[in-house]
Formats: C-alpha cells, structure tokens, sequence
C-alpha cells in the first residue's frame, strides 16, 4: 500500500522513554484523511504519550512524525484537543470558553461566533451560551471542550480518554452524541479510550495496543455503516467486532504480563 | 421579612445587631461601675469626641490613608512583578523564595527606625514600611495563581496556538486575579500597620501622630475615636476588594458558595 503524501498523520518507528521505563516501543501508523482511528489498550500502555508525541507537546526519543506531511519538532498548532477532563476557563461562559481557540491564535473571537453558535446547536447546548462552567453537568462541559476543539476546523483533532470522566450512563450518551457529530463535521480523528465499544461504536479502524511497553499488537477496520445508532449495539457484526477487539487486548495483556 | 432570606443580608442585619449590643453593654456597665475616663472611656463620650474632632480626624486620616494606599499600590506592582520573574524564569525561584523568606521572618516593625534614618520623617518612610508589609502576602498569592494552572490548560493553549503574552493575559493572569484579589484583603490592613507604625516613629502628620498625641495628654476617648477612624478606614478598603470580587471574579468557588 503506498502512502499519500500528504497523509494527515503519519508515525514511523516511533519510541518514548521516560528515564528508563519504555512507555512506547516502535509504533508506526497512518492514518488516513477524514479518518476516525481509536487507540485502545489497557491502562498505561502510552495511548495518551502517543498523543502527546503527535502533537508536538513533547519530543520522542526517537522515530519521528509527520502531520500533513510536515515534521512534528514542536508543539503543531493547528490541531484541535479534548482532553479527560474538559479545561474549560472557570471565568469563561460557554461561547468564550469555545471562542478561546480563536483568541490564542491571536484573532478576534466575535469572527467565529456564528461557526460557534451552530456547533453549541450541534452539540445540544443550546441555552447555556453564556453559563459558566460550574453550572453544567460534567456531560456538557465535555461538549464544550468538543465543541472548542471543532472551531476552526482544525484538519485533525486528538482526543485523549474525553469521556474517561463520566458516569456509564452519561458517557455511552456522550459517544452517540460524538458519532452524530462526527458525521456532520467528518473531521480526521485520533480518539483514545479503553471501552472497547466506545472505539467500534465510533471507528473507522481501531489500533490495539499493549501495555508497557506500548507497541501496537493489532489493527482492525470497521466497516459498519454510518451513522451509527443505539440499535447499532445488538447487530451481529458490531457484537462479534467487540468481542474480536476484547480478545486481541486479553492476549496482549497476558502475554506482556508473562 | 423577605430581605432576611438573603444569606448576605441576614449576615450583615445579624452583625451589626451583635455590635449594638456589645456597645450598649459597654455603656451600661460602664456608667454602672464608674469607671474612669482616662482608662475606659463610655461609648457616648467616644461618639461625641469623634464628631467634635471629624474635620482634625479626616486630615489625619487622609496623611494615613495616602501612605497606606501608595505602599499597597507598591506592594501590589512589585509583588506581582516578581511573581511574573519567578514563573518565567524558573531557576531564579528558589533563590527569591529563600531571600524573601528570610526578609519575612524579619519583624518589620522592627526595622522601621532604619527607614526613619535612610528616608527621613516624610511621607516616603511610611510608604515603604506599608510596601513592606504588603508585599509578602501579594507575592506569594501570586506565585500561586499564576504558577498552579492545570497542565492541560496550558497544553491546550499552546496547541491553539498562543504565545506566551497571550498565554500570560488570557489564562494566568486571569488564573491568578482571586488569588491576587484574596491576598489584597490581608494586605490591605498590613499596610495600614506599616503606615501607623512609620507615624508613631517620626513626623507630625496621621492617626498614628494623633494616637500618640492624644496619649500624651492621657486623652483616652480620642485615642478610641482615632481608632474608630481607622477601623472605618480599613472596612471601605476591604469593602472595595469584597465589591470588586463581587462584579468581576463572581465565577470564582469561595464566591459561588456565598
């Protein structure tokens, strides 16, 4: 398979050690332009380092990535972020907090407010343009952070565990709420969760990794159709697709802890 | 009664019901017991010294207040200016802290004859002990506020693409303004000591000059009214900070709880 050039996001032998614990070990990927690719492994196995490493946040220690075909050495700035916890500005409203993007670019936010308006309406937040954030449920602060993270539509968004925080009930909603969202948007996502339906629920491909050290143990794609919706959960496919991923993660875990 | 459902309304009718009847205990075990003037003079006699001597208590005042406000304007720049040293330049912290640290534990009041020698009896050596005493708790405040920002805000802001002026004036010092804004509501009344302490020491002009004019001539009740003055004084000023918190920081927690 030949790689386009100008692949939104392409990693190559790519290894981080923090002293001398390995937390990542040769990872390559691609992933493809309007791609949703889920990285799910168990707890510690470097999916949020991965992230990281992409974004620029911090250097590797060796392998390199490029993200449109430009090599990641800082900190790249046109990518949209959701992290566990939504980091939202306490003295910000809801629009601000969305807006905020615009202004760390260094324009003014009153040009977005209606790219913001129409993501707030998306997102089901209508109503709550000017709350602050401790006057919205956990749920909807982390729509907020979605909602930030689509502004300007950034050609690719990393999402590290952006329901790891909520409540079963709220985050399976949450998670048909992104796939309804991602359907309008169709934006390349990079999306890091242990729930295994979570990332067949939402995927295009799912990338299994391994715990320490994180390596990538196996890829699948995912070939259901969109959108997805609750019904989704008891179809065939979807149920033996989970059940395939679940096992990969068993033996990779086993096998790490042997 | 609809006013007293509010918290805030209640607190203050309930307060100044508590004040009424200490003053008017004073008052009546005062006149009961005779007690002398010069020692304990009665509430009544406080009142009537303090309106007789209103236009002598306001030019004082005015002498105090100056000091006070320049040495906490002082206080307020430096402090946070070297906060601002401390964050960016992370190697010189420990050195600054360890100084200031030692400067603290120094008892201020004690230096303050110095400050007569090095600045003589005007206004200025009032100004710098009230600076003196003010710095400490602002700069520490504000090596808080704006130091300890959660990672991942920081992170997102230079992802969106901000600098770090604007990482400095849209996250920290926004961050740090209830801090700063805690640490003027001590600061405040350490300044007014600073500047009641310079006035004791030298010159002719302030509260701390009538005070100790008036125990020169063993007038009690104007020592009280004196005090009465300040005692106003130093409410508006923390009132000022309270109203401040109020129109602008109302996202803050301590002030949600209210």
């Amino acid at each position: 398979m030949t790689i386009p050039a100008a692949a939104p996001v392409v990693v190559r032998g790519l290894s981080k050690s923090f002293k001398s614990v390995v937390a990542l070990q040769d990872v390559s990927l691609t992933v493809g332009d309007r791609q949703f690719v889920t990285i799910v492994g168990p707890s510690g196995c470097g999916k949020s380092t991965l992230l990281r490493l992409i974004s620029g946040l911090i250097p590797a220690t060796s392998g390199e990535v490029d993200v449109r075909g430009r090599r990641v050495t800082a900190p790249i700035t046109d990518v949209g972020m959701v992290f566990q916890s939504p980091v939202l500005m306490p003295w910000r409203t809801t629009l601000d907090n969305i807006l905020f993007v615009a202004e760390m670019r260094g324009e003014s936010g009153s040009q977005y407010k209606a790219r913001a308006l129409e993501l707030i309406g998306l997102a089901g937040l209508a109503g709550f343009e000017q709350r602050r954030p401790h006057e919205l449920s956990g749920g909807m602060q982390q729509r907020v952070a979605i909602c930030r993270a689509l502004l300007l539509n950034p050609p690719l968004i990393l999402m590290d565990e952006p329901f790891g925080a909520l409540d079963v009930i709220t985050r399976e909603r949450m998670g048909f709420e992104l796939e309804k969202i991602w359907n309008v948007t169709k934006t390349t996502v990079i999306f890091v969760t242990h729930s295994i339906s979570e990332s067949v629920l939402l995927s295009d491909r799912i990338i299994v990794m391994s715990a320490r050290p994180g390596r990538i143990v196996q890829t699948f794609d995912v070939d259901l159709p969109r959108p997805r919706g609750r019904e989704l959960l008891s179809h065939p496919a979807f149920v033996r697709l989970s059940a395939e991923v679940r096992a990969c993660i068993e033996d990779a875990s086993t096998a790490s802890v042997q | 009664m609809k006013l007293m459902d509010n918290p805030a309304v209640a607190n203050v009718v309930k307060s100044t019901i508590a004040f009424a009847i200490l003053i008017a205990l004073w008052q009546v075990v005062g006149q009961l017991t005779h007690a002398p003037e010069h020692i304990v003079p009665l509430p009544s006699k406080i009142g009537e010294v303090f309106v007789r001597t209103f236009t002598s208590q306001l030019h004082h005042l005015g002498a105090t207040g100056f000091a006070t406000v320049c040495g906490l304007a002082l206080a307020l720049v430096v402090g946070v200016l070297l906060a601002i040293a401390v964050i960016y330049f992370a190697s010189i912290k420990g050195a600054v802290l360890t100084v200031l640290a030692a400067f603290n534990s120094i008892p201020k009041i004690a230096v303050a004859p110095l400050f007569v020698i090095w600045f003589g009896l005007g206004i200025e050596s009032k100004i710098l002990l009230a600076f003196l005493l003010a710095i400490f708790p602002v700069f520490v405040n504000s090596v808080t506020g704006l130091g300890e920002i959660e990672k991942d805000m920081i992170d997102l802001s230079k992802i969106s693409g901000g600098n770090e002026w604007r990482i400095f004036t849209k996250v920290r010092l926004m961050h740090a303004l209830p801090y700063i804004a805690d640490s003027l509501k001590v600061a405040f009344p350490l300044a007014l000591v600073g500047a009641i302490v310079g006035e004791f020491i030298g010159g002719n002009r302030g509260i701390g000059y009538l005070i100790l004019s008036a125990q020169f001539n063993m007038d009690t009740a104007l020592v009280f009214a004196a005090l009465l003055s300040i005692t106003i004084f130093t409410t508006l000023g923390v009132g000022v900070v309270v109203l401040f918190e109020y129109l602008f920081l109302s996202w803050r927690p301590s002030q949600r709880a209210t």
